[in-house]
């Protein structure tokens, strides 16, 4: 089974201390460390999972600058075959469709059975790219997977839906999939592991060589224009917690008590 | 008639003996060169030197068993009857052979005498045995694991110390020697046999006995007798130089020399299991278990299945070496094997994934962002040596743990305190500081430990760095006898801990403290004293204070009990436990009845303040870091 993954990097914001810049387009990424996005952290692992069962190879696709080649290296190391990048010149500030659409002309020309995605980024969140992908690509596909199985030349995804329920629907291979975080347990990348693919060659595309136009990408191709990106304002009910570390603790422990936090 | 023996007395076909000898020699030649192969696959990037020291720790220690009495008396004893039995007998063979093939020299007095010294081998080995038999299984002895192995080797030797009894009695009865008393215990069983009876049943009797020593013989390389030969030699290699082959360099999870032979020397005596932290406070972990798995393993290919979860609960404490006689340190073991479930990725402990992630990211394997590394020492005036020029300051390397943990930095912010109050110039590496490695290199993440020592020791020479003193005793170890293995250059950096800068200081800078009427008990924490044998420097701090009280806890010194935070412990889910080690410690602390419990690491400080809330003995004890006691002494 060939897979197709298409992953991308994102800003770890975990514990940083965010700023927005001047034009209030963007988060200030100057000191924030780069890392691969949650989502296709879970995809990566499922497709080497699938892969180490039913053999085939997976070629692994991002979009973005120089850096990112880092989340290809992550997922060869993982046990992906070969990866490609397309260059982030000329897709700056697209919108999904853009970022679908860059995918879309260079996966049209590979051989696959599946395309594996996260649901979604953790920096921006449509959660669209995926799906606009299958659709150009004319192919089915499920979203937020939380099991995929082979059964005879078709894919069996159990989706997870609202309140802990899930659905499972069929498709016809070649399909794509947007996968859940929780879908399995990513394993660990050693530093090794890393280095042992650090001589692996890595593809270039650039927009150019994939036939798009710079109009139909990028910010002048977006459909959507973002406006303004901003902290959410400083809500009425905050409640700053006072005392010594112990005293903070136990109020706060309380108040989660209080409503219904702790069972 | 001049006593002496006549060699096959009474036997025919002595050529079957012989070709029976012949192959009993070769099986064991074959097992041994099997066990040497593998050993010299370990070998390949390391040399062994010679060491007069060990020489001597293998006679005192292997020969005359002088470690294994300290330990356990009754257990010492008990060896030493066998192994003298043994050996005597097996000597007194080689002796008969000499004089049969040789030169005949066993014959009057000299005769008598060999006899008589068999006679008493005899009776040494039968006593050895039996008291084997009674620890094992009328005593039962906790720490002895009872497989069948275990009793058919003393089955086995038994049958054979039997038979060369009765063997004795029927041939004095036969012969009745005038100097039959010599071998007294035959002497006395010969009246179990009249003559006719004795001649009959000797050859069958000595064919049995002929063919359990042979068959004993070709068994040792293939059982756990084979310690009798590996036991001495892991002893010998104990302190050779520390080695590590470069990560690039090796398959993870690949075994050293000396590793090999250690896992080859375990004689399952179970005295680890006995002083294991995790396996006392009834985890389902036991490093005997690990390392006999190992050997059946690496030496008979025999399938192991360890659940893969196992070695993670290994604390790397030390107290399994401390008393292991053939000196086995299973956390180096577990470490090796740890690399080998990072290199394969998909066993590790999901916390510990992110730990090491966030370590590789960040340099720490606290919080996610490197910029917060120095906080704690906002306000207090501190060099930063990346930021200026003077050489020669005493470098402060504060480490992650100490850095980033409200509780721990504590412990840099006293330190610190109390190095500006004697005036003594130092700095910090501040924001730029980053993983000594400890972590990584504790839980087998090989290529993230040269990373982050790397950076440690880019930075020490950059700045020129002469001095180092750390907080974490962690840190002390790993820059102290690992990093010269990475380095070379860096030989002419002393490393220090805390605790020694603060006696030093005592001594030199006449401190005055107050008197502080106090009963404390202090805490040793395993990488200070086990790893790096500092004992009596913190207790030397504590004793400078009037009017101070030091008791001692029920393990201490060598003896520490582990509080559970390292090797990687402290970054993992809890593992299904019922006690954990630390409240353990906190209860033993409280025992004595001391009203502050003081230890010398950041890491003890965070798991035995948690032991010493979740027991809820805030208003019994207070946990205190040496720095912070040695402030409050000094403030006026
Ligand atoms: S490792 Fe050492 S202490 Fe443990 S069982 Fe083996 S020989 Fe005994
Ligand atoms: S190092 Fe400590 S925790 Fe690990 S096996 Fe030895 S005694 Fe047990």
């Amino acid at each position: 089974m060939d897979i197709i993954l298409c992953i991308k990097q994102v800003p770890d914001v975990t514990e940083a201390d965010l700023k927005i810049d001047r034009e209030e387009k963007s988060i200030i990424r100057d000191d924030l460390e780069m890392v691969i996005n949650e989502w296709d952290n879970y995809a990566v692992e499922e497709a080497v999972r699938l892969k180490e069962k039913h053999g085939g190879k997976i070629t692994v696709i991002t979009l973005g600058d120089e850096e990112s080649e880092d989340v290809l290296r992550r997922a060869l190391a993982m046990g992906a075959d070969q990866a490609i990048r397309i260059d982030e010149e000329g897709f700056e500030n697209s919108d999904p469709r853009g970022i679908a659409l860059g995918l879309y002309h260079i996966i049209k020309e590979l051989d696959f059975d599946l395309i594996l995605t996260g649901a979604q980024s953790s920096d921006i969140g449509w959660g669209q790219v995926g799906v606009r992908l299958a659709e150009m690509l004319n192919i089915p596909y499920a979203t937020l997977a939380m099991g995929i199985e082979v059964v005879d030349g078709k894919i069996i995804v159990k989706r997870e839906l609202e309140s802990n329920t899930f659905e499972k629907v069929e498709l016809d291979l070649p399909a794509l999939v947007t996968v859940q975080t929780g879908i399995n347990e990513p394993r660990y990348v050693s530093i090794m592991g890393i280095r042992r693919v650090r001589k692996l060659k890595i593809e270039e595309k650039d927009i150019d060589e994939l036939g798009i136009s710079e109009d139909e990408v990028g910010e002048k191709g977006s459909i959507i224009e973002s406006i303004r990106l901003m902290f959410p304002p400083e809500g009425e009910g905050a409640e700053i917690l006072q005392g010594s570390l112990d005293e903070i603790c136990e109020k706060l422990a309380q108040i989660i008590r209080e409503k219904g936090g702790l069972y | 008639m001049i006593p002496q023996r006549e060699i096959f007395w009474h036997i025919s076909y002595k050529g079957l003996f012989y070709l029976l000898a012949f192959m009993s020699i070769s099986v064991f030649f074959y097992g041994l060169v099997r066990h040497i192969s593998v050993w010299r696959a370990g070998l390949r990037k390391q040399k062994i030197i010679f060491l007069w020291g060990a020489v001597k720790r293998v006679f005192l220690e292997g020969i005359l068993a002088g470690r294994i009495l300290r330990g356990d008396l009754n257990a010492g004893i008990m060896h030493l009857f066998i192994f003298w039995g043994f050996f005597l007998l097996f000597l007194g063979t080689l002796v008969l052979a000499f004089d049969h093939w040789i030169f005949h020299f066993l014959f009057g007095t000299c005769y008598l005498l060999f006899s008589l010294c068999l006679e008493i081998a005899g009776l040494i080995l039968a006593v050895g045995l039996i008291w084997a038999f009674v620890r094992r299984y009328v005593k039962k002895v906790k720490r002895l694991e009872n497989k069948k192995e275990d009793l058919l080797l003393l089955l086995w030797l038994a049958i054979i110390v039997v038979t060369g009894f009765l063997l004795e009695g029927m041939r004095i009865s036969a012969q009745s020697p005038s100097w039959g008393i010599f071998s007294f215990l035959g002497f006395f069983l010969r009246d179990l046999f009249p003559k006719h009876v004795a001649l009959d049943m000797y050859p069958f009797f000595w064919w049995l006995h002929a063919l359990l020593s042979l068959s004993f013989v070709a068994a040792i390389p293939f059982t756990k007798m084979f310690h009798v030969i590996a036991s001495p030699i892991s002893i010998y290699i104990k302190d050779q130089p520390a080695f590590i082959i470069p990560a690039e360099q090796k398959q993870a999870g690949q075994f050293s020399y000396k590793e090999l032979i250690q896992i080859d020397a375990c004689t399952k005596c179970g005295r680890c299991v006995e002083m294991c932290p995790s396996t006392s406070v009834g985890e389902p972990f036991a490093p005997r278990d690990v390392i006999s798995a190992l050997r059946n393993q690496i030496y008979f290919r025999k399938d192991i299945n360890l659940p893969s979860k196992l070695i993670w609960y290994c604390t790397t404490c030390g107290a399994c070496l401390e008393v292991c006689p053939v000196y086995v340190p299973p956390f180096e073991i577990i470490r090796e094997l740890r690399s080998k479930q990072i290199e394969d990725g998909t066993e590790v402990p999901a916390l510990m994934i992110q730990t090491l992630e966030r370590l590789y990211k960040y340099n720490n394997p606290w919080v996610s962002t490197k910029k917060k590394r120095a906080d704690w020492a906002k306000g207090l005036d501190i060099v930063d040596i990346t930021k200026q020029d003077e050489k020669e300051l005493l470098c402060y390397f504060v480490g992650c743990t100490t850095s980033y943990d409200i509780r721990a930095q504590e412990i840099a912010k006293s330190f610190s305190k109390i190095l500006k109050y004697c005036d003594v110039k130092f700095g910090i590496f501040g924001k730029k500081e980053p993983c000594c490695g400890d972590i990584a290199r504790r839980v087998g993440e090989d290529g993230l430990f040269e990373e982050q020592a790397d950076l440690c020791l880019d930075l020490f020479q950059e700045y020129g760095i002469k001095e180092v003193v750390v907080s974490s005793p962690h840190c002390l170890y790993t820059m102290k006898n690992e990093y010269p293995c990475l380095r070379e250059e860096i030989q002419n950096i002393s490393f220090f801990h805390y605790s020694q800068i603060l006696e030093k200081l005592i001594k030199e800078k006449n401190l005055v403290f107050k008197k502080l009427n106090m009963r404390v008990t202090y805490h040793d924490p395993c990488y200070l004293g086990r790893h790096n044998k500092i004992f009596d420097a913190p207790r030397n701090v504590i004793k400078a204070i009037p009017g101070v009280k030091l008791v001692e806890m029920e393990h201490f010194r060598e003896n520490s009990l582990c509080c559970g935070g390292g090797g990687g412990r402290m970054w993992q889910e809890e593992l299904d436990i019922e006690v954990r080690m630390s409240e353990r410690r906190i209860m033993e602390a409280c025992d004595t009845g001391a009203e502050v419990l003081i230890t010398c690491c950041p890491l003890c400080l965070i798991m035995l303040e948690d032991a010493r809330k979740s027991k809820e003995l805030e208003n019994t004890i207070k946990v205190m870091d040496l720095n912070e006691f040695v402030l409050m002494a000094l403030k006026t």
